[in-house]
């Protein structure tokens, strides 16, 4: 490479590896001068709630991605989990049905990981239709559980105060769920960055062969990725349905290729080893974002899955010149 | 291959025609179900119904032999069979069908340029076109079904020649056409091996690009005449149909043998593949099995058959 001026590279650097961020400040800038609605309070508080079930999702695929896997069941467990969790509140209480909801999904996390471990899926191709397969099957038991129909809170007689907390709740200026976000983010980046566990799963994802050859347990990086993922899926299931009050079993369709999509966007390359958990947050506010100011510029619902798609495409296109 | 056991020529009889065994098991469970799956009229109508899927799963065959995949068709299927209806409001119905596969041909270039020239990962990225195509779908009409008004058009798949459905008429001149392609051309031997081996496949002098791009637009094509079938067939265009045909067609596509390693399989294995999803639909039907333990078996089915195909790629590495 030639020896370029240092404002040059920097601006090189920029476009590079934080086209997103800057993508972010390009639409919101635009939207808060076509449509002023867009910086009021009420409208600011509303993006924290929406973006929170996304938000879980896309951290714990994060993980799967930069394993160089990737996870299609998250629908199927969110649907599972939401179902599932709204119908024990009563009958068991809210401390052990909140429990149950995470514990079902590490379970099926784990469940994903058990079937590609033991089949000896190496690659994204392998993992996507296995976990697509699986989404089925959770989707289906969650139908089953659930005989179709929709739970509101409403009907439940007990108290639910957690769920409410969580789902409407404020602490100070913010959302009770952005609290979790944060707090559940600076686990998850020192998981990511600060532990051998970590690291080890973004060398799984950067070279298989060198990281079983160096030493490192491949097994093991499966089985935690995946069950991260289905983990934090159970945490944005039970956030999505706190938000909504309501739990069908058809809840979560749409969330896998929208949490990729985060994270893709984000910058976490889908080829596995590079990324962070912090680039992901990036992704799902550019994500959310887009959402709101599409729904506030009158751009229809179904206009707006096409966007998605082509912006998908899109990055996904990009991230592979970067690295050519 | 001679030092093996009987037990190893089994397992490497059951993890090659996997489908042939599961369509055979199932045929022999159905005698004993004491329903009508045997009249003449539901095994046609079974194979009527099943037409579409085979149609798309023979395009779809091509890309996984070449070591590609495509999850864009149920897009492409939804979308032209809009078009092909909306399009009649504006030009003879000849026409509008042309425009929607030529439509499909397009997306397929597409894709084509995006996975093959630009070598991007086939997967995430054709269903990032899938979800692109869906969105238009809806906006073109506004998620609501939209009717045909031409009769003509209804009959191309409702209407029958001497008691064979056209749907299934059509099929067989796809599954002759696309198997000769693959066994007889040398573009169908060339797929297998670029699939095969890709850089070993540049080296003996073969267009890769060219051989391999062609393949996703053969399978955008198929996908639009399936569209307009579909279309056809239930005289509506509708963009609900697409959500889980991609990756049923694939996953069907690998039952039937043909491995996502690439480079192995064909045309009529996808055929039997396709059958089996097709069949069992039909026998759960019939079995009066009820919606949700349906969509749980064919979950059940696709982990299954896909854990096979991968536990046999993984031997296949460690016989390497």
């Amino acid at each position: 490479m030639k020896e370029s001026n240092p404002v040059l590279r920097a601006v090189q650097v920029l476009f590079r590896d934080y086209l997103v961020l800057l993508m972010i400040a390009v639409l919101v800038a635009v939207t808060a001068i076509i449509e002023p609605k867009f910086m009021s309070p009420l409208n600011l508080v509303n993006i924290m709630r929406q973006f929170g079930p996304l938000m879980m999702v896309s951290l714990g695929m994060t993980f799967v991605i930069i394993g160089g896997f990737i996870d299609l069941s998250v629908a199927g467990i969110i649907n599972l989990v939401a179902v599932v969790t709204i119908s024990l509140i009563q009958p068991i209480g809210q401390v052990p049905a909140l429990l149950t909801g995470l514990g079902i999904g590490a379970a099926c996390g784990l469940l994903n990981s058990a079937v590609i471990l033991s089949s000896g899926a190496l690659t994204q191709a392998e993992a996507l239709f296995l976990t697509f397969g699986m989404s089925t099957v959770f989707s289906a038991t969650a139908l089953l559980y659930s005989h179709g129909s929709t739970m509101h809170f409403w009907d439940i007689k007990t108290s639910k105060s957690i769920f409410e907390t969580i789902g409407a709740g404020t602490l100070g200026p913010v959302s009770v769920s952005f609290v979790i976000f944060l707090a559940v983010l600076f686990l998850l980046w020192v998981f990511q960055t600060k532990t051998t566990e970590g690291r080890a799963i973004s060398l799984t994802g950067g070279n298989k062969t060198a990281a079983r050859l160096s030493g490192i347990g491949i097994s093991r990086a499966i089985v935690v990725i995946y069950t991260i993922c289905g983990l934090m899926t159970g945490l944005g299931a039970i956030v999505l349905f706190s938000r909504i009050t309501t739990a069908a079993p058809v809840i979560g369709a749409g969330y896998e290729t929208n949490a990729i999509l985060s994270v893709v966007v984000g910058g976490t390359t889908l080829k596995g080893g590079k990324g962070s958990v912090l680039r992901t947050v990036m992704g799902v506010l550019l994500v959310v974002l887009m959402s709101n100011c599409l729904n506030l510029l009158g751009v229809s619902t179904y206009l707006q899955v096409a966007v998605k798609g082509a912006i998908l495409v899109l990055a996904i296109w990009l991230d592979n010149r970067k690295q050519v | 291959m001679n030092g093996k056991g009987i037990g190893a020529s089994l397992y490497s009889i059951v993890t090659r025609q996997k489908a042939f065994i599961f369509i055979l098991v199932m045929l022999v469970g159905m005698i004993f179900s004491r329903s009508n799956f045997y009249s003449a009229y539901n095994l046609l109508d079974m194979l009527n119904s099943t037409s579409i899927l085979l149609i798309l799963s023979f395009g779809v065959t091509l890309t996984i032999i070449a070591g590609g995949c495509d999850l864009s068709i149920g897009g492409i299927l939804v979308v032209s069979g809009i078009l092909s209806i909306k399009l009649q409001d504006f030009m003879p119905m000849g026409w509008a069908i042309l425009c929607a596969i030529v439509f499909g041909i397009a997306v397929g270039f597409v894709n084509g340029f995006l996975v093959v020239h630009q070598k991007t990962e086939p997967f995430i990225i054709t269903l990032g076109m899938g979800l692109l195509l869906t969105g238009v779908a809806q906006e073109l009409t506004n998620a609501h079904p939209v009717p045909a008004k031409n009769p003509a058009f209804m009959m191309i798949g409702n209407g029958d020649f001497h008691g064979v459905p056209n749907l299934v008429m059509i099929m067989a001149v796809c599954f002759a056409l696309s198997y000769w392609l693959m066994r007889y051309t040398q573009f169908g031997r060339n797929l297998y091996a670029i699939g095969g081996d890709y850089d070993v496949a540049r080296y003996s002098g073969i267009d890769v690009i060219r051989t391999k791009w062609l393949a996703f637009v053969i399978s955008g094509g198929a996908a639009a005449l399936a569209g307009v079938l579909l279309s056809s067939k239930l005289n509506t265009g509708s963009s609900i149909y697409g959500e889980l045909t991609a990756l049923v067609v694939n996953c069907g596509v690998v039952v039937g043998g043909t491995s996502f390693a690439g480079g192995i399989g064909g045309i009529p294995q996808s055929a039997l593949g396709l059958l089996v999803f097709g069949m069992l639909d039909n026998a759960m039907n019939m079995l009066n099995i009820t919606s949700y333990y349906q969509v749980m078996l064919k979950g059940a089915v696709i982990v299954g058959i896909i854990w096979m195909d991968c536990f046999a790629n993984k031997r296949r590495r460690e016989f390497v």
